[in-house]
């Protein structure tokens, strides 16, 4: 690198530098004036688009070109420029940050984020002016999670309006948000949210650890910091949470978890998370407990279903087919005839035809969509029946499969859920119901070694504690959830009220 | 090498182990082989008595480990017997370990190739099964006690529905007459049930990795008196659907029970190859807990790291698992290590605690004199 | 951390690569349903070879089998179960029943294997029925011991004799009928009559294959492609062959003595005007208790059942009056003392059998006593006096009152 140059009283050679570092950038606008009628040379200098033209033009310029202004500068400088920068903070830029600069990287890196540099004729440094334009769209649905009854609220792109979407739902004094720099070459802001009074210091210790631990170029997306920060990167499950929904963010910190939200993304993270956390939904809690508990336990049974229908199947075609009743083993032999294929091949034709046929819906524009679902599921379910490649059974195991997965709330679970049942069917063709059962306990032992943050994902599931469970499968009412996971080592146990 | 208190288990989770570690492969069994034994229907009434016994002794076992807060079998035993005693004595406990793991993968094969997967080599299904396990047992004590609490609720609850559902064919006749020939065939009956219940001599390790070692006790009456009314369920719903007479005569009489019926206008009308794989499950637990106790026990033995031995016991488990030739053999390993857990477990453990009380005793008279 | 977490994906990789391994070379018990014969029926007759048995051992000029048991074997026929057939041309039958002769029963298993390409397959088996002449000669549990004994055959498979042709059983002439499954049905219908013995399946027979005492079987005759359940057969406890036949009043009889009826009918005549009275069981209920001074051994059975008038042809009979009601009792009672007194007299005095559980109620209230006699207890049964008291009563008499 080169020698850091710092400005120097010359008004020219400063300018020159500047030049020379970002002037050929043709965003970057160098618009050089004199105040009012005097002879005192000035230059703005800022980069089209990210800076707020009104601003420049209302506030920055016209005060300046002003006359009065100049005169103003004259008499109370009486010609040493140099030592009127006070009276400009003070008296002359209405602007509500203005921060002072001494060598061009410094103004460099600020310009490049939409401040306007000030550089006045005799002044060593430069004067560095906020008004970046934030440039927000509108506060949308989350698209991802998508409610019946829930705010209709999410994230956008633009971290201030983050912080200020969870400070307006926290409404609390508690809520510190702590900011952070990621990315080694293109700087990212990145903030840890918690409550002060309940989230557990250790693990809000833990949090900024792995992330003060992140070495990369460039942080695009949270999704970049949820694969650094995770405990284990060789699982298929996904031990942090992410969110579009400031709602779920709020209850998160105050069950005592810590939220990470980084700028440029609508998608926050949550840390610690468990298997049934992932289950959840904050509707849960909207609607009253009994459906509430329903529901809950309709998406249990939608895990287990999306991973384990298929390889039943194959089990019970393969295998032991004295499980099923007479009568539909009867009509199974009577559907199948004339299926050329083994179970574990129309399995997998099937399962991989609709794997694709989502991918497809997911890319197409969205008038297309609704065709390709024609396609996938009339012509291609009918007609694959029809031409005998597969079993009318089949189909409708394929179908409960790929519905119950997309039942689950948290899209990347259900992403590694659709994943395992892949291999879950090759355990069932070798060992049938062994296989299937061996699996399950290969899973449910990489789940009990798994941990998030220090809490063991399979929590509350185990270790038995009543408290943890008014929680889990079943929705316990309000009035009776008075504690926060125990699982968590909240500093306070108890929820106020 | 005591275990830092994160690594601890609550007394739940102990509960949870012994009653896992009691019910293993010999559930299959247990009709049979106290049929045979007493030739009453009295059977039930030896299966109280069995876990009471059984009771006592655990209770004498852990008031042993109480004594040693900090320390597990391994380690005491040499402290209470000598050096060289102490270590053959841990050395025999440990190869009960290893027999009992290999025993339990061997009958889980057996019924396994039997009923569910016919041409499936041993190898093959003895082997995924290792693997798992060893998978599971590298996470540790605790990630051990997280995965049976996980497994117990599943198969306790639907063992217990599909045996209820069996009360189709239940007959209370086939459990009458009670006492009909005198208490005699009912102590003759106790021997088998009480084997039955060998897998509290666990807490000769675990007591140390208690958060609340003193409420050891506790998590022992617990662990055995639900492993006894699991117990008592399956033999009086065995007994009662075939009678004594058709008890002896089946090889695995608890699959046989679920074989018999069938409930129609359910998705399942048959459930014994459900209920065998979700057995599968509680034998997997035994196993990797007597699996990772005798990998313990060297480690502690040597005073080294416990993984190198985890990784070296599976082939020995391995080869002592393929060793019977056929299946009498397996019942005969069965029978053989029943027999050396009544001395392991049964007399030691008092002898033991007689010796550290007396040895604390002229501790302290030596002191005060 | 790192550390374990390096160990951790070398295991995990060793397993999946083991997995792959097995991949290749695995699948050691997989066979589609489709490919397989399964069975649901199986009827074993005395050895009689089929004429195409015939011509075609002649043509394979193989040596001659020994031939003592003929089994016919139920499969489902796929072609007349799958979608296609059924909407187009004649429906075929959805069964298809093949016979063979052997010595034993494997061995005949295992010669359909010569002749059909899709492997026989039985956990679906129903229903085993043996033909009352195989079993005079055989003993019951030589002809069941691969049954009781295979993994594949479940214990809830039920046992019928039958005391004509058992092959005949399996057939039918509606299409698309399962004769198995038809017998299973009728099975269920002991709501409706007390004409069907308690199912014996193969788990029950166990038992009573293990022990000494006698027992019934279910009979079904066949004719005509048409079945119908029609008294029971009685297998001797120690020889385990067939020892005789009970009618269907018999069983009616030994249902009202064991008291597990589910439902069925009393005829009786009225004693006044001779003329026809049906009374519909609801509920039935026995106590069999056994008495035993010194070496005398005596029962006493109290029915006990309670039902409603359903047919009356009674002229000018008013159920309303509790006198008419009395007297259907007396008459009905009448016909049930009748039945049961008939059924003792011909175990006591013909079959020489206890088929009705006296025993057991004596092992269950006197074991010291069943000890010394169950060695021979159906010699002693045969002299032991048993004592009948029946009441019935009549708890409703339907929608219509008096008639004229």
């Amino acid at each position: 690198m080169e020698s850091i140059a710092p400005f120097t009283d010359d008004y020219l050679s400063n300018l020159n530098l500047i030049r020379q570092e970002i002037g050929q950038n043709a965003d970057v606008h160098i618009r050089e004036f004199s105040f009012g009628q005097t002879a005192i040379r000035a230059s703005i200098i800022f980069v089209d688009g990210l800076s707020d033209r009104d601003l420049i033009d209302n506030t920055i310029l016209k005060t300046l070109m002003n006359d009065s202004v100049a005169v103003m500068v004259q008499e109370n400088s009486s010609g040493d420029v140099s030592g009127s920068k006070e009276f400009f903070i003070n008296h002359v830029l209405s602007i509500h940050e203005i921060l002072e600069c001494r060598d061009v990287y410094d103004l460099r890196t600020k310009v490049l984020t939409g401040f306007t540099a000030l550089l006045i004729e005799g002044a060593a440094n430069a004067l560095l002016l906020n008004t970046v334009k934030v440039k927000t769209r509108n506060i949308d649905e989350p698209v991802s999670e998508s409610l019946v009854r829930g705010p209709r609220v999410g994230f956008t792109e633009t971290l201030s309006e983050n912080t200020a979407l969870l400070r307006r739902h926290g409404e609390n004094g508690d809520l510190l948000f702590l900011k952070f720099q990621v990315g080694e070459r293109a700087k990212k802001e990145l903030i840890i949210a918690y409550m002060k009074e309940i989230a557990n210091p250790a693990l809000v210790e833990e949090v900024k650890n792995r992330i003060t631990k992140i070495k990369i170029d460039h942080v695009p997306e949270s999704g970049y910091v949820e694969q650094f920060i995770e405990d284990n990167y060789l699982s298929p499950f996904p031990q942090v949470q992410s969110t579009e929904r400031p709602d779920r963010v709020i209850s998160a910190l105050l069950e005592g978890r810590v939220a990470i939200l980084l700028d440029g993304t609508p998608f926050a993270l949550i840390v610690p998370v468990t298997f049934s956390m992932l289950l959840q939904s904050p509707e849960d809690y909207y609607e009253r407990w009994i459906p509430s508990t329903f529901i809950r336990l309709l998406r249990f049974f939608t895990a287990f279903a999306s991973l384990l229908i298929p390889a039943l199947y194959i089990s019970f075609i393969s295998f032991h087919q004295g499980l099923i009743p007479t009568e539909l083993a009867i009509s199974i032999i009577g559907t199948r005839q004339g299926v050329p294929f083994p179970a574990l091949l129309e399995a997998l034709i099937m399962e991989v035809s609709i794997e694709i046929m989502r991918e497809a819906g997911l890319r197409l524009p969205k008038p297309i969509g609704p065709a390709i679902g024609i396609v996938g599921g009339l012509i291609i379910g009918q007609a694959a029946v029809q031409a005998g490649i597969v079993s009318p059974i089949m189909v409708i195991v394929v179908a409960v499969t790929a519905i119950s997965s997309f039942a689950i709330p948290s899209y990347n679970l259900g992403i590694s859920l659709r994943l395992i049942r892949f291999l879950v069917m090759f355990s069932a063709a070798m060992f049938g119901l062994y296989g299937v059962i061996l699996f399950f306990l290969l899973l449910t032992s990489h789940l009990v070694k798994l941990k998030s943050f220090g809490v063991p994902y399979v929590t509350p599931a185990v270790p038995y504690r009543l408290s943890d469970w008014k929680d889990f499968m079943v929705r316990m009412p309000l009035m009776m959830m008075k504690r926060r996971p125990k699982m968590l080592h909240t500093k306070e146990p108890t929820r106020k009220g | 090498m005591i275990p830092t208190r994160n690594d601890r288990i609550t007394t739940s989770q102990t509960a949870v182990i012994i009653i896992n570690f009691i019910l293993g492969a010999g559930i299959l069994t247990l009709p049979r082989i106290s049929v045979e034994k007493a030739k009453t229907p009295d059977v039930w009434i030896s299966v109280l008595i069995g876990g009471l016994l059984a009771m006592f002794t655990g209770i004498i076992i852990v008031k042993l480990s109480q004594r040693f807060p900090d320390k597990t079998f391994f380690e005491y035993s040499q402290e209470i017997a000598g050096e060289w005693v102490g270590r053959i004595l841990s050395l025999l406990i440990i190869c009960y370990f290893c027999l009992t793991s290999s025993l339990q993968v061997r009958s889980m094969a057996e019924v396994t190739t039997f009923y569910l997967l016919e041409k499936t080599p041993t190898w093959a299904i003895v082997m995924v099964f290792l693997w798992v396990a060893l998978y599971l047992v590298v996470g540790g004590i605790n990630c051990l006690a997280r995965m049976l609490e996980i497994i117990l609720p599943i198969t306790v609850l639907f063992f217990l529905v599909v045996s209820l559902m069996s009360i189709k064919i239940f007959e209370i006749d086939h459990l009458r007459p009670v006492l009909g020939l005198g208490w005699k065939p009912v102590f003759d009956g106790i021997k088998p049930t009480a084997l039955a219940y060998t897998g509290f001599e666990i807490m000769m390790i675990l007591v140390v990795y208690m958060r609340q070692p003193n409420k050891a006790v506790k998590a022992v009456v617990v662990g055995i008196s639900a492993s006894l009314i699991f117990y008592l369920i399956t033999v009086v719903m065995v007994i009662g659907a075939f009678s004594i007479d058709g008890v002896v005569t089946r090889t695995w009489p608890t699959i046989d029970l679920i074989r018999s019926f069938e409930i129609t206008g359910l998705l399942f009308e048959r459930f014994e190859s459900l209920l065998l794989v979700l057995w599968i499950m509680q034998i997997f637990s035994t196993f990797t807990l007597a699996y990772y106790s005798a990998a313990l026990g060297l480690a502690q033995l040597l005073k080294k790291n416990i993984e190198p031995f985890l990784f070296g016991l599976l082939p020995v488990i391995y080869i002592i698992t393929m060793t019977p030739k056929e299946i009498n053999g397996v019942f005969a390993l069965g029978d053989f290590v029943g027999n050396a857990s009544i001395f392991l477990f049964g007399i030691l453990p008092l002898l033991l605690l007689i010796i550290s009380r007396l040895k604390v005793g002229k501790h302290e008279a030596k002191s005060s004199s | 951390m790192k550390q374990s977490h390096h160990r951790e994906r070398l295991l995990l990789l060793t397993s999946l690569s083991v997995f792959l391994l097995f991949l290749l070379t695995g699948c050691w018990s997989s066979q589609d349903i489709d490919k397989m014969g399964m069975g649901i029926g199986l009827a074993l007759d005395v050895g009689n070879k089929s004429n195409v048995e015939k011509k075609l051992e002649k043509q394979g000029k193989s040596p001659p089998h020994v031939d003592t048991i003929t089994m016919t074997y139920q499969f489902i026929n796929p072609k007349a179960t799958s979608k296609e057939s059924s909407s187009a041309g004649p429906q075929q039958k959805a069964y298809l029943n093949a016979s063979q002769t052997g010595e034993s029963i494997l061995p005949i298993i295992r010669e359909f294997s010569l002749s059909h390409d899709a492997p026989l397959f039985s956990p679906h088996l129903k229903i085993i029925v043996i033909s009352e002449a195989l079993l005079r000669t055989h003993r019951l549990e030589s002809l069941l011991d691969l049954f009781l004994r295979d993994n594949e055959i479940r214990p809830s498979c039920l046992v019928l004799v039958c005391n004509g042709n058992a092959r005949h059983v399996l057939e039918t002439k509606k299409p698309g009928e399962l004769p198995a499954l038809k017998l299973l049905g009728i099975v269920d219908n002991r709501s409706r009559t007390a004409k069907i013995l308690p199912p014996v399946s193969l788990a029950k027979l166990t038992a009573k294959l293990n022990s000494e005492s006698s027992f019934l079987l279910q009979n079904v005759a066949a004719s005509d492609k048409e079945v119908k359940f029609e008294g029971a057969a009685v297998i001797n406890g120690k020889t385990k062959k067939w020892a005789g036949f009970l009618n269907e009043m018999d069983l009616e009889g030994i249902t009202w003595i064991t008291g597990k009826g589910k439902g069925g009918l009393v005829r009786s005549l009225d004693k006044e005007t001779g003329q026809l009275i049906i009374y519909e069981i609801e509920t039935m209920e026995s106590k069999i208790t056994p008495h035993v001074d010194g070496n005398k051994i005596s029962f006493d059975v109290h029915i006990n059942s309670k039902g409603r008038l359903s047919e009356n042809w009674v002229l000018n009979a008013n159920p309303f009056e509790n006198e008419f009601l009395k007297r259907v009792e007396k008459a009905a009672e009448l016909e049930v003392r009748q039945l049961v007194k008939s059924v003792t007299a011909k175990m006591q005095k013909n079959l020489h059998a206890d088929v009705a559980g006296f025993g057991e109620r004596l092992r269950i209230e006197y074991p010291k006593t069943w000890e010394k006699v169950k060695k021979d207890w159906d010699q002693t049964f045969s002299t032991v006096p048993i004592t009948y008291f029946v009441k019935l009563t009549m708890t409703d008499f339907g929608a219509s009152g008096p008639s004229k």
